[in-house]
């Protein structure tokens, strides 16, 4: 299946793309759909994902998502 | 209670003033101002950008679950986005209750919950 990652701030910065499309399967996590995407990128401890615009845990399994973001520190206001 | 959300990339126009309701004791409004030093470098102003459909979503819990420790009649939240200038706002949210300290209080708690939880961020870099 395709699903659609945003980049966001520094980590547009740091992939080089603001919105792609990639291949993978429901049973994949985030953390393993980015090491085959980008394997120079490290999330660290503090870059979180979004699954579908909601928080999520990067080593749960996407399933039918349609949408997968990296959502650096933020700092509205 | 009564949400309003709203992102912006022209200056801010502050709504007029609640109606309706003979309830509301106290209206209390933040604006949220472009500061001229930036880690103590003079700018022309931020850029922002913002995750808007997950911000939008993640403001609507947010609110919902402030509103229960903090009873309010509504809440009014316009983010700017893009360029903004040194010395216009960023931001502004306004409460309306029935008492003042409900209103203090999810003010409060809910410009610490954007900055840390709602995808909205400043881009001082891009502008140096």
């Amino acid at each position: 299946m395709k699903i659609k990652i945003l980049t966001f701030a520094q980590t547009r910065a740091q992939l080089g793309f603001g919105e792609t499309e990639f291949e993978c399967n429901p049973g994949e996590t985030p953390r393993e759909i980015f090491r085959r995407l980008a394997p120079q990128f490290d999330p660290g401890k503090i870059i979180r994902v979004a699954v579908n615009q909601e928080y999520a845990d990067w080593d749960s399994p996407v399933g039918n998502a349609f949408e997968l973001a990296l959502i650096p520190p933020v700092s509205g206001g | 209670m009564k949400t309003h959300i709203e992102f912006t990339r022209v200056p801010i126009v502050p709504p007029a003033a609640p109606s309706g309701s003979r309830e509301i004791g106290a209206v209390l409004e933040f604006s949220g101002l472009v500061r001229e030093l930036e880690n103590g470098r003079k700018i022309p102003g931020l850029q922002y950008e913002a995750y808007e459909p997950m911000a939008r979503m993640e403001l609507e819990k947010i609110f919902q679950e402030l509103a229960v420790k903090h009873p309010c009649e509504e809440i009014y939240f316009i983010h700017r986005l893009e360029f903004v200038p040194v010395g216009e706002a960023s931001l502004f949210i306004r409460i309306s209750a029935g008492h003042r300290q409900p209103a203090l209080a999810l003010m409060a708690e809910l410009i610490d919950r954007l900055k840390t939880d709602v995808p909205v961020w400043k881009l001082s870099d891009v502008l140096h």
